[in-house]
């Protein structure tokens, strides 16, 4: 035990901190400047000084830690004295800009200096001059008012792990600076501005357009973005988010936010944003009362489903919706029209691997606490670069890097390159072969535990891949493969981060299985990458073909009575169609009407020309949504709802942690747009089901009363902090079923192209997601265009510079874009994001379906690349 | 006093591996190889050798911290980042005797279990990086260093590095920093770079001229080394004389000699015959003394009880001619440009002492000014990172305290021409 006494009051420790946090717990504060609880000490400001007895020099309580019989001082006339000082000295070149300054009012510096400052200044001399930098988008940078604490450059560097900054020169003309100068290039994470104690480091976003004791309300909500579902404070004036900040104590992020959560929330209120209903008729969508749009779905509906059954209506869910509009959606699709047609996107690759997990594993195996990455002791990724799909969650990978935890990556990760122990690129569609390699190498170097013997017969019969088999296919040298096996081996409880791309592929059932072995060898916790903030939401609220709220299969008879009985009716016991399924049941007659809800199924699934043929020949698609987006312009209606900061509810994030997401602004409220749940709501009572919710607590306590795993759940409990699987319910207990399980023949792991081919892959961009970040002008503003990301060996090959035109053409279709060189990607590979109006990647994937995945299969697609001539361009032009 | 440390100065070749063996040059080293390292370690402690850097520290001491910490590999790294004005001694060390301060690092080496040192180069010593690297080349070939250092299973490998001019890296851990790449600026101790160093590694930081005291340490042992000079803290020393002295240079004299046996005896006097008006005793951080303080023995534990330092033994001698003031402004125009900028007493109150002290210079100082200056330097001292602050800070403080009348004199002026 350490006893230490700070201004007479004594203080039990049990381990040494800093004095300034056991002045903390003592209840006694100290001022401070550089020191930020989420960075490491630094000590520069000097702020913090106090005086030590024994001790002759003053000295920083940031940095030293506290001993037993240590006597601390903190408000002595000595100690008053340095404060007042350097208050002073670090006004001398601070320019008392404070009436301009966005920062006024809530400025550290500002307020030290009312608080402790002299009342004038003796400085006689000029100030440094520093022009205010107007060369990003983004982040305003004014070096006048730079105190040269640091934070911003330690966040930069040790937390988010981007370097793109630093202090330049020394002396009272030290100031921060990108490395590229001008703009930031960065990854406009903005945890600078988060940290930046004066106005030195802003946003340009709402530069002088309000003070911030203007601030009306502040909002604790859940960012709309991502999967990770980071906590963050809206802050409101006049009905209108003026800016977003993290929540510094709270949520899973712990202050830190991305680019997405932080800038790009000015989607809401996008000009673009639907404001009425809208009927086709006579070919055109045209402008429609509320009423006249119910009554005419309902007609359509009753209709269709009077003549074709309930089995010709399909629906598609939206991960960017609520837990309570997906599970009112999944209901009016099951027991208002009798349909088990209901999927979304999270069917593609969320959905099919957590269900082979929980086969093997149980119910919840991917329910595992973000922090867990950065406390394990080792990892292993692939299937997608977790930094740009789920920036935050990159973080956490990061930060276990930088305290030497071994990090494996498979297939090219930009984002970690710099942070991966070792890296495995392999040849397209070679990443199975590098997997059963890894598999037979650690079945030979760990014993298995006999835990699941069911199982471990499986892997068993996994067919044996040699590293030099793996080799050969993937062209990464055995050495290396069977370096990284031996880094595997070592690890205890590691954590295994899978992106979609293992599951969206030919070999996405073998990938899965041998995932499955890694995990079983590994001892490992798998966390499944989520590019969208429900997609776990969806998953548990039954809006999939063949599951019932609360995880529960729609094949179990007596789950199906349950619900049944509860909502009076009968459920179809007939598995209905995934969201590929409905498209290609449409395109051959069989669906009839397809209601989507949130979701652009028009632009984000692969090829895009044959989805927009099978709903064109839909006799009736209802669209809500808060965008006339792609899907929205075929459709027959379209009803505008209420956007993400608009309404009540809870988000299930990729841990599966149940948050409440709550209601900043009326925004489209006030011009008549509705929550999708009472869309639905008001269609279903027209069509003979009445569904009693005043608001989206009705709805939530029905789901704590219906699905067994959310029982007696509260937004209460979601706002008492973490609320975590498998909150009050009860998760679905059952042996391994590996019934469904097929053993992959040898030549599956092995295939390789038969010939040398380019091949076209979905880019991932850390600024944009799907199709909504592209009415953020912020976002656009940070990346306006898309790009075809290539290598630069294959670039010099072809005389491409970065930035020349590109035309990346396949069988499905051609786009042309900038091109973006990348040193280490893979050669046989080009990438071309979703994100962008007509330039998708989806223009030019093909029409696959994984026959037992169900998902599309977007590997393989072979592609050719033709530099663009300006010249000739011009001159066809 | 026979020399040693520059004993073969006077040879136009000494830098030459030859004409050093020839001399007795790694002598040391090859009885060290066939000592117990504990042993070394405690020869060094019990001949009382303190750095030579400037702040005394016991290096055996240091060295026992280092030796104890069970982390691996060990670094050895050389201080040789000679900055401070007035202060030139390693530079001979370096151009003229570079096998002493090699052999010094490799039995230093070997004593702590490191198997690499680096020399951190001050980077305006272009000709020493040349000589150093020659020097290292031919050691190498003669297997001084290497794998396998005179057979005898001991792997030492060494390199130069050369800084980029700032003074701030002359401070261990900023020269840490700067070693491994980044921006130069002192670290938060502890750790202390014994146990968390270079690559967060145990690394032992010496002067140039303490390496070059080692092989002397076990040529003559630490009973005989202990004898020489002050009883305190024995050993040759190096001074750097510079200034209004008759024959200025660099003089190897037993610790503890006087400052006025330096001036007078060593030097020759102050040039012209003219009156002694003060001086630097140390290096420009350490107080500056006035002509009649200067019978102080220069050696760490006395100087301090006679109003000074030793620092890096680098005298700066001024005559009755000198403007004080205008040393002052100067000095502390070295100590704003240096300020590396990581803490707010320095980057910005050295910038304030500084325009102060021009605007007296200049003839527009004020009445308030000298209390101003000192106010200022009060402010700074004692709260700053590392000792630079201090440093600058006390520059101020001696010279007004010791040449108040000079200070006064300008701002009286200044009043008689304004009025004017």
């Amino acid at each position: 035990m350490i006893t230490v006494t700070i201004n007479g009051k004594k203080l039990l420790l049990e381990k040494p901190v800093t004095i300034l946090d056991a002045a903390k717990r003592a209840g006694i504060h100290i001022p401070t400047l550089c020191h930020h609880e989420i960075l490491e000490a630094f000590g520069g400001c000097r702020l913090c000084l106090v005086e030590i007895e024994k001790v002759p020099r003053l000295q920083t309580s940031c940095t030293m830690n506290v001993t037993d019989g240590m006597v601390v001082w903190t408000e002595t006339e000595k100690v008053v004295e340095a404060r007042k000082a350097m208050l002073e000295f670090l006004l001398i070149n601070h320019a008392l800009d404070c009436p301009y300054c966005d920062k006024a009012g809530e400025c550290d510096l500002q307020d030290l200096s009312m608080k402790y400052g002299p009342a004038a200044g003796r400085f006689a001399e000029g100030k440094r001059k520093h022009p205010e930098s107007y060369d990003d988008p983004i982040i305003v940078r004014n070096m006048e008012r730079c105190i040269s604490c640091t934070r911003c450059v330690r966040m930069c560097e040790r937390v988010q792990g981007d370097s793109a900054i630093s202090m330049v020169n020394r002396t009272s003309k030290t100031f921060v600076e990108p490395f590229s100068g001008g703009r930031y290039n960065c990854e406009y994470c903005g945890n600078c501005l988060t940290v930046c104690p004066v106005g030195a480091i802003m946003s340009r976003l709402h530069k002088h357009t309000y003070r911030p004791w203007y601030i009306e309300k502040e909002v604790n909500t859940v960012c709309s973005y991502c999967g990770v579902g980071c906590s963050l404070t809206a802050q409101v004036r006049g009905d209108s988010i003026v800016r977003v900040v993290p929540e510094m104590e709270k949520g899973l992020n712990k202050g830190l936010l991305c680019n997405r959560g932080r800038f790009g929330y000015d989607y809401v209120t996008s000009p673009q944003r639907l404001k009425t209903p809208l009927i086709r008729k006579e070919g055109e969508l045209q402008q429609a009362t509320w009423s006249e749009a119910f009554a005419f779905i309902a007609q359509k509906l009753k209709e269709i489903k009077e003549k074709e059954g309930g089995s010709a209506i399909a629906g598609i869910a939206s991960a960017r919706c609520t837990n309570e509009d997906n599970y009112v959606f999944q209901k009016f699709l099951r027991v208002v029209l009798g349909s088990n047609n209901i999927d979304s996107v999270a069917g593609f690759a969320f959905a099919p691997a957590q269900r082979f997990f929980e086969n093997i594993f149980g119910q919840g195996v991917t329910a595992n606490p973000l922090h867990g990455i950065s406390r394990s002791d080792g990892i292993f990724i692939t299937g997608a670069d977790p930094t740009t799909v789920n920036p935050i969650l990159g973080l956490q990978v990061r930060g276990a890097s930088r305290k030497r935890v071994p990090v494996v990556t498979l297939g090219h990760m930009p984002g970690l390159v710099r942070f991966a122990t070792q890296r495995l690129v392999p040849q397209p569609l070679t990443d199975t072969a590098v997997l059963a390699a890894l598999v037979t190498e650690l079945i030979k170097r760990r014993p298995l535990s006999g835990e699941k013997p069911a199982f471990e017969e499986i892997i068993g019969k996994i067919p044996p891949v040699s590293l030099k088999d793996a080799e050969e296919r993937s062209g990464i040298p055995a050495g290396e493969i069977g370096g990284c096996a031996e880094i595997l081996s070592g690890m205890t409880n590691p954590a295994l981060i899978i992106g979609r791309d293992s599951v969206q592929s030919s070999r996405g059932q073998e990938n899965l299985l041998l995932l499955a072995a890694l995990t079983y060898l590994l001892n490992g916790r798998i966390y499944l990458l989520s590019e969208l903030p429900n997609e776990q939401g969806l998953v548990d609220m039954g809006c999939l073909p063949d599951m019932l709220p609360g995880g529960r299969p729609l094949a179990v008879e007596s789950f199906r009575k349950r619900y049944g009985e509860f909502f009076s009716t009968e459920i179809p016991a007939a598995p209905g169609l995934s969201l590929m399924e409905s498209i290609e049941g449409a395109k051959a007659g069989k669906i009839k009407a397809l209601y989507i809800m949130g979701e652009n199924v028009a632009y984000n699934v692969p090829d895009t020309a044959f989805v927009k043929e099978a709903l064109s020949s839909l006799e009736f698609i209802v669209v809500q949504d808060i965008f006339l987006n792609e899907t929205a312009r075929l459709a027959h209606v379209v009803l505008p709802t209420l956007a993400w900061s608009e309404k009540e509810g809870s988000y299930t994030n990729l841990e599966r942690r149940l948050q409440h997401v709550r209601k900043a602004v009326e925004g489209a409220r006030s011009s008549g747009s509705m929550e999708d749940w009472r869309i639905i709501a008001e269609i279903s009572r027209m069509l003979g089901t009445e569904m009693k919710y005043s608001d989206a607590g009705d709805i939530l306590a029905e789901i704590a009363k219906v699905s067994p795993l959310h029982k007696g759940i509260t937004y209460g409990d979601m706002d008492a902090g973490e609320f975590l699987w498998p909150y009050k319910g009860e998760p679905l207990r059952h042996d391994v079923s590996i019934a469904g399980i097929e053993i992959p023949e040898a030549g599956s792991l092995l295939k390789k192209p038969e010939k040398e081919a380019l091949y076209v892959g979905i880019e991932r961009p850390l600024f944009h997601s799907a199709t909504q970040s592209r009415s953020s002008s912020a976002l656009n503003s940070i990346l306006p265009e898309p790009y075809v990301r290539l290598s630069r060996a294959l670039a010099q090959r072809m005389s491409i510079a970065d930035g020349d035109s590109v035309a990346v053409s396949t069988s499905a279709g051609t786009v042309e874009l900038p091109a973006l060189l990348d040193p280490d990607m893979p050669e046989g590979m080009v990438l071309v994001a979703n994100n962008f109006a007509d330039r998708g990647v989806f223009r030019v994937m093909s029409w696959r379906m994984h026959a037992a995945t169900k998902s599309p299969v977007l590997d393989g697609m072979e592609a050719t690349l033709r530099k663009i001539d300006r010249k000739t361009a011009e001159v066809s032009g | 006093m026979e020399k040693y440390l520059l004993r073969n100065i006077d040879n136009p070749d000494s830098a030459h591996l030859v004409e050093y063996v020839k001399a007795g040059g790694y002598k040391a080293l090859a009885k060290a190889l066939e000592m117990k390292p504990a042993d070394i370690i405690g020869e060094v402690k019990n001949s009382g050798l303190r750095g030579r850097g400037g702040a005394g520290f016991p290096t055996g001491m240091k060295w026992s911290f280092a030796a104890a910490d069970p982390k691996r590999p060990k670094y050895l790294l050389c201080n040789a980042d000679e900055g401070e004005p007035g202060t030139f001694k390693d530079r001979p060390l370096l151009e003229k005797n570079p096998h002493l301060l090699i052999e010094g690092m490799v039995i230093s080496g070997y004593a702590l279990g490191a198997e690499y040192g680096y020399i951190y180069l001050r980077g305006e010593y272009p000709a020493a990086k040349d000589i150093l690297e020659g020097a290292l080349r031919q050691a190498h070939e003669k297997g001084y260093l290497g794998d396998n250092v005179l057979g005898k299973g001991v792997a030492f490998h060494l390199s130069v590095h050369q800084g980029a001019g700032a003074y701030i890296c002359g401070e261990e851990t900023a020269l840490i920093d700067s070693l491994e790449g980044k921006r130069g600026q002192p670290r938060i101790k502890p750790p202390f770079p014994v146990n968390e160093g270079y690559l967060s590694k145990p690394t032992v930081v010496n002067n140039v001229e303490t390496f070059a005291n080692i092989p002397y340490i076990i040529e003559i042992g630490a009973d005989a080394y202990s004898k020489i000079g002050s009883a305190e803290c024995p050993g040759p020393k190096l001074y750097s004389v510079s200034g209004h002295v008759k024959k200025p240079g660099v003089y190897e004299l037993p610790m503890g000699v006087t400052l006025r046996e330096i001036i007078y005896v060593h030097c020759g006097g102050i040039a012209g015959d003219r009156k002694l008006k003060a001086v630097i005793p140390g290096g420009i951080s350490t107080p500056v003394l006035p002509a009649d303080k200067i019978d102080c023995p220069m050696d760490f534990a006395s100087m301090p009880k006679h109003g000074s330092m030793l620092g890096s033994g680098a005298v700066m001698v001024f005559d009755e001619t000198v403007d004080l003031v205008k040393v002052c402004l100067r000095a502390t125009k070295f100590f704003e440009h240096e300020s590396c900028g990581k803490c707010t007493p320095c980057r910005e109150g050295v910038g304030w002492m500084r325009s102060i002290l021009e605007r007296i210079v200049k003839g527009a100082g004020t009445g308030g000014d000298i209390e101003l200056l000192l106010e200022v330097a009060k402010n700074i001292a004692g709260k700053t990172f590392c000792p630079l602050g201090d440093g600058a800070a006390s520059v101020v403080q001696h010279f007004i305290k010791h040449f108040r009348n000079e200070f006064e004199e300008h701002i009286e002026k200044s009043k008689v021409g304004a009025s004017a």
